[in-house]
């Protein structure tokens, strides 16, 4: 996975979502077909996706959101790292977020 | 995926949407895009002639639209039904769809399907609808342009609606029950049913015009079916049945005393959603047209609309005692379609009963053998 996106990629929520804050919740509303796999089908993250979607905002590579998450849940920068690339690899195949070129 | 960081779920659901429906505010809305129609049913409670300037003068701009949706979104609002008259007959239909799914809202579309286009399909596939709900008038040329008065309206509505399904767009279908298509309703309904598995419903309740024209109230009167007819056709539709079985002995208001000011409004008009007119007018409902009722979003914007007159209006009352011995103490008013707005449509008046409505919750009381103590108003 680590050579497949490289930590110095970043990426930005994509045009075929719009991200909703809703009663404290984030909700990822799919715009154009095939983001999810039924219809009507939204996303939502728990706390620790959440704060990596914060980090994907078009302007930070992947090394400096593992960083600051890090230093924020004082957690294993390994295990975050896995994480964060975990989940960027899932969001960029449902095409939620895009590589920044 | 990947840790549980980010969950899918279908809508229904979804925590935000069971928190909607358990009656968080602002939720929904929906919206007639105009007035303007390419038929002229014989039951349509708004429709003007598709060329109508003065229609198409008044109605909310792209940028008008823009803003109404942002405050929408930013109220919470999370689903927008688009109606008419005829949506699509907005030249700038796509840009307004488009903008609001791009505030993040779900988007559904009632259509008659006859201006069903490649160019909507190829809309609808970048950017699927919640779905496409199509009104069925009739089954056979002869009777869907008695409805439509029409001339070349089948053909039309048949290859919008072949376009659509052919698409992979969700559609649904409903029917409109009217006299001058009543003899071929089983028909009507078995249409729908092969065409969409999960859903059909239809509606006999004609209500009169927004715009109070006399004239078209008249036809639309006339084309009302008698209470035991409606029952008739929702006795042959066994989920619909067993729906107003479970209403027998709800009775809204009772309890309250006859010497007590009663609420007019013990629906959910307001609570979680709202209706905009082709105008720019807000409404609690889409029928409730009461001019203390409405609010101009052309002059005035949506949030206080939403925090100001909702409140006013849901707390209106009545103590009128030739009302209070009727509507409110009626037995069978969990079975009656009944509401301030359609009994103002009637007659002017949010709290007067409207005979129609008694005649076929009467009928249907009957029906569901309940009917004994009913309130007969003769």
């Amino acid at each position: 996975m680590t050579d497949r996106t490289g930590l110095d990629r970043i990426f930005k929520p994509s045009e075929e979502i719009v991200a909703r804050e809703i009663e404290g919740e984030l909700i990822i509303v799919p715009l154009t077909a095939g983001i999810g796999d039924i219809e009507d089908e939204l996303f939502t993250f728990n706390a620790s996706g959440r704060a990596i979607w914060k980090g994907l905002d078009g302007r930070k590579p992947l090394k400096a959101i593992i960083g600051e998450l890090a230093a924020q849940f004082e957690g294993d920068p390994e295990e975050i790292e896995e994480d964060v690339l975990g989940l960027v690899e899932e969001l960029v195949k449902r095409r939620i977020v895009v590589e920044v070129v | 995926m990947k840790k549980g960081y980010v969950s899918s779920l279908p809508l229904p659901e979804f925590r935000l949407w069971k928190k909607a429906v358990e009656g968080r505010p602002l939720f929904s809305f929906d919206f007639d895009l105009t007035a303007r129609c390419n038929n002229n049913c014989r039951h349509c409670y708004i429709n003007l002639p598709a060329g109508d300037a003065a229609a198409k003068g008044r109605e909310l701009s792209l940028a008008e639209i823009a803003r109404i949706a942002s405050e929408a979104a930013s109220l919470g609002a999370f689903w927008c039904l688009l109606s008419g008259g005829e949506p699509l007959l907005r030249e700038d239909f796509a840009d307004v769809y488009i903008l609001l799914k791009k505030k993040g809202l779900l988007v559904s579309v009632f259509s008659n399907a006859a201006l069903i286009g490649p160019e909507h399909v190829r809309l609808f596939k970048a950017y699927p609808p919640r779905d496409v709900e199509v009104s069925v008038y009739g089954v056979t040329r002869e009777t869907y342009e008695k409805v439509t008065r029409i001339s070349g309206s089948f053909a039309a509505f048949l290859k919008g609606l072949d376009l659509l399904l052919g698409s992979g767009v969700k559609v649904r279908l409903k029917a409109m029950a009217l006299r001058s298509n009543v003899h071929e309703f089983p028909a009507i309904a078995a249409f729908c049913r092969a065409r969409t598995k999960d859903y059909f419903r239809f509606d006999p309740f004609l209500h009169l015009r927004y715009d109070g024209d006399e004239a078209r109230n008249a036809e639309i009167r006339a084309e009302r079916l008698a209470p035991e007819d409606i029952v008739r056709l929702e006795r042959a539709d066994p989920d619909r049945f067993r729906e107003l079985r479970k209403k027998c002995g709800i009775r809204p208001g009772a309890g309250l005393g006859w010497n007590a000011p009663v609420p007019l409004f013990t629906c959910g008009a307001g609570l979680e959603s709202f209706s905009l007119g082709y105008d720019g007018q807000f409404r609690l409902c889409s029928s409730l047209a009461h001019p203390d009722c409405v609010y101009d979003l052309q002059k005035g914007g949506l949030r206080e609309a939403w925090r100001t007159l909702v409140p006013r209006v849901r707390g209106l009352a009545s103590e009128r005692p030739d009302f209070l011995k009727t509507c409110p103490s009626c037995p069978v008013i969990g079975l009656c379609q009944w509401c301030p707005a359609l009994a103002y449509l009637e007659s002017g008046k949010m709290d007067v009963p409207v005979e129609f409505f008694c005649g076929t919750a009467r009928a249907r009381a009957e029906a569901l053998g309940s009917g004994q103590g009913l309130d007969k108003r003769e």
